[in-house]
């Protein structure tokens, strides 16, 4: 197979692994080989001083240990069935830098071959994973060495199109820009796609319930699910439910932890207090029924009194929300469109929110979570079950 | 009218209580003239403040942010008294603001560019020298900020010649005839700031000649993003001038689209100055709190003009500070600024977009 890599920077693996690709065998779903690379690579990110900065090297260390995976594996019954589609071509965002190895870990999983393109942007916490990756590689898991490749390249058509020609599976992560410009590559006729496109997400909050929780652990949750990511997160919550008979008491003790903690931790941009307030401007000078409620930048609400479709075309990041009292749960059905991704519930069952996406059949909610709880990595993701999609069922006549 | 009497006034000779007593007395007008005639402003005013359309202090006039004119079409007079639409420069690809002007405001605008300006220049016309190409002009319906630049400054031009071609070449030759027959006159030149460095710093520097401008009054303008990227200083620039034309009265402003016509002019001490016209706010943006002098933060700008779109009160995307009012060494009353530039974008953090251009 012939690849023009002169353009090529590889992090992991090199020009000939990258050649080789298509003819190295798949392994099975679960390959001890791999859970056992993925335990390595758990423990060299752990016992690296540069990782201890970084929370999300973190997170995804333990996420990767043995006894997690192994976890994970007994959750897949089927796996006995299913071996990998071969080769895997990733397309990583550019600011969640943890994200192509998240990615990558279901892809190895699933038993492909893994080719990966991080970002331009560079991030210590792709170096940190890569040299892992790479030490781990070079010696004792040597014989996965034509398993993974990781590089970068300037945005180009053309090898974009010489990569998805060898691919079977295309993983492509947004935005919807991102998703468009990589398409224009084709695929193989055998090779299927997933794609993560632009989505948002809504908190569901009862009053009652959450005036008997600790308001600062609360606080502290909603945080990592909006600020910690500029709110700019798929999962992050941009429009905030309230539930209940006490929805008064609770807004005022949510919204004033929630605006200490911004201001203490929150490293606000100039500009980003001017976007929200334009979003807000914008909103309040087309539409009827808007009210801003804001003590200052940090924190900026906007309360609605009718929610719809188009609202969430209005959203913003860097802590900007929309809020509404639902008399009934039933109520959010409008906003639960396609790009509705995640709901964070506290205080409500999550069956309950699952019912009424059944009741309505509507095309959004891939995920109902617990607040605070939105950014925890998961391989069910997008209303994909990451492992199984990237792999392929051998059919026997049984199930599992 | 209370902008008659504005009008009659110098620019920079009310202190800060006459001063604000009069931009009050007018801002308080547009906005209650906006209100009952621009819908979305109305909405706007609603929402954000209660209806209210009387403030007791320039501080507490509300703002729109600039993007608001990228985003809607913002009129407070009949479509058919709008004459002349005027768009900022945004790069291709970009939203560009639209502002739409009747004749009032236009005249306006311009009558007190005139006012403001030749407070520096003196009020006869002068031979001008614009440096700029002739073509940015040719488009005459949609009013580019660099071509109302042009056709704004040129009022104060008596015999015009342009300094470059269309590809920007400097027309050396016919511009020493035109010094020649202008001998002993005072030359006005106007042009974009970085365009006088590239095409005309630059490139009399490169061929080594000397152009006799030591009678020469430049006005420039736009900004000095693409300067700073090229560690040109603002001494830098006016000493850089000096050495390939000896011009050494040399003025930068500051000024808009949105609120064309006041424009913030530097004096001899190097300090952009508010007239009557116009003001400027520093707010932090932490809460938009008002910055004290002295304090760096977000430049709201005030402007006593406009009429037929809802642009009295503009809160800009640039940063700045108020280094002092009434008290500038130059004589000038009112408030001086220094502008620091374009607030930097936000690298966001999140899932969104992943594809980059080179």
């Amino acid at each position: 197979m012939q690849i023009n890599t002169e353009e090529l920077e590889f992090l992991v693996g090199n020009h000939d692994i990258l050649c080789e690709m298509p003819q190295i065998s798949v392994l099975p779903m679960f390959s001890d080989k791999i859970v056992a690379f993925l335990g390595a690579l758990s423990r060299e990110l752990l016992n690296d001083k540069r990782s201890k900065k970084f929370v999300d090297v973190i997170s995804y260390a333990y996420w990767i240990r043995k006894a997690s995976i192994e976890k994970n594996r007994d959750k897949h019954i089927d796996r006995k069935c299913r071996i990998g589609r071969g080769v895997a071509f990733h397309v990583a965002p550019s600011n969640v830098p943890v994200n192509f190895a998240v990615s990558m870990t279901s892809s190895m999983l699933a038993g492909n071959i893994t080719l990966i393109r991080v970002s331009n942007k560079k991030f210590e916490q792709v170096d940190i994973i890569c040299d892992a990756m790479n030490k781990l590689l070079e010696d004792e898991f040597n014989y996965l060495a034509g398993y993974i490749c990781v590089i970068r390249y300037d945005h180009s058509d053309i090898i974009t199109q010489e990569l998805s020609d060898i691919c079977d599976v295309r993983i492509v992560w947004g935005g919807n820009r991102t998703i468009r410009e990589i398409r224009k590559a084709v695929l193989p006729p055998r090779a299927i796609e997933m794609t993560f496109a632009d989505r948002h997400s809504i908190a569901v909050i009862d009053s009652d319930y959450y005036l008997l929780q600790d308001a600062d652990e609360v606080a502290k949750g909603f945080y990592t699910d909006t600020y910690y990511t500029d709110q700019n997160a798929c999962s992050s919550p941009r429009l905030v439910v309230w539930t209940g008979n006490k929805v008064e008491e609770a807004r005022k003790l949510f919204w004033s932890k929630l605006g200490e903690l911004a201001v203490k931790d929150y490293d606000m941009k100039p500009i980003q207090a001017v976007d929200k307030y334009t979003s807000f401007c914008t909103l309040g000078m087309g539409h009827k029924g808007m009210k801003l409620v804001s003590d200052d930048n940090y924190v900026v609400r906007i309360e609605v009194d009718n929610l719809y479709p188009e609202l969430m075309e209005y959203k913003n990041s860097g802590g900007y929300f929309f809020e509404y009292y639902a008399g009934e749960l039933d109520d959010i059905v409008p906003v639960l469109t396609k790009q509705c991704q995640t709901v964070s519930v506290l205080g409500i069952d999550k069956k309950d929110i699952r019912d009424i996406v059944y009741k309505y059949g509507v095309r959004g909610v891939d995920r109902i979570v617990l607040l605070g709880q939105t950014m925890g990595l998961e391989f069910i993701w997008d209303g994909y079950k990451m492992i199984e999609n990237m792999s392929r069922f051998v059919y026997i006549g049984e199930y599992e | 009218m209370i902008l008659d009497t504005m009008l009659d006034r110098n620019p920079y000779t009310d202190a800060h209580t006459e001063k604000n007593s009069l931009l009050l007395e007018r801002l308080n007008e547009l906005t209650d003239h906006y209100y009952n005639d621009c819908s979305e402003y109305r909405r706007f005013i609603d929402v954000l403040h209660n209806g209210r359309t009387k403030y007791d202090s320039l501080d507490d006039i509300p703002f729109l942010p600039v993007k608001i004119f990228k985003q809607m079409e913002l009129k407070c007079v009949p479509d058919e008294d709008i004459f002349k639409t005027m768009t900022s420069s945004g790069t291709t690809g970009q939203q560009v603001s639209k502002i739409f002007l009747d004749r009032q405001t236009a005249g306006m605008q311009q009558k007190v560019l005139t006012r403001i300006v030749s407070e520096y220049t003196g009020n006869s016309r002068m031979p001008m020298i614009i440096l700029d190409c002739p073509s940015v002009l040719k488009n005459r319906n949609m009013f580019s900020a660099r071509g109302a630049g042009i056709l704004g400054f040129s009022l104060f031009g008596s015999k015009k010649i342009y300094a470059f071609t269309d590809d920007m070449e400097l027309n050396i030759d016919e511009i020493r005839q035109f010094l020649e027959k202008y001998s002993g006159q005072t030359i006005f030149l106007f042009g974009f700031t970085y365009m006088i460095w590239q095409y005309f710093y630059k490139k009399l520097k490169d061929i080594g000649e000397y152009l006799p401008l030591e009678n020469g009054v430049m006005i420039h303008g736009g900004g000095w993003k693409k300067l700073i990227n090229e560690a040109v200083s603002k001494e830098e620039f006016k000493s850089g001038l000096n050495e390939v034309c000896g011009i050494k009265s040399v003025h930068d402003y500051y000024g808009m689209v949105e609120q064309t016509g006041c424009i913030y002019m530097e004096c001899e001490c190097g300090h952009l100055h508010a007239s009557v016209f116009s003001d400027v706010i520093i707010r932090d943006m932490k809460d938009f709190s008002v910055c004290e002098n002295g304090k760096r933060g977000a430049v709201q700008v005030l402007s006593s003009l406009p009429w037929s779109y809802p642009g009295h009160s503009i809160l800009t995307e640039d940063m700045g500070c108020v280094l002092g009012e009434d008290d500038c060494p130059c004589g000038r009353k009112g408030k001086y600024i220094e502008i620091y530039g374009r607030m930097k974008n936000a690298e966001v953090r999140g899932c969104s977009d992943t594809f980059e251009k080179k």
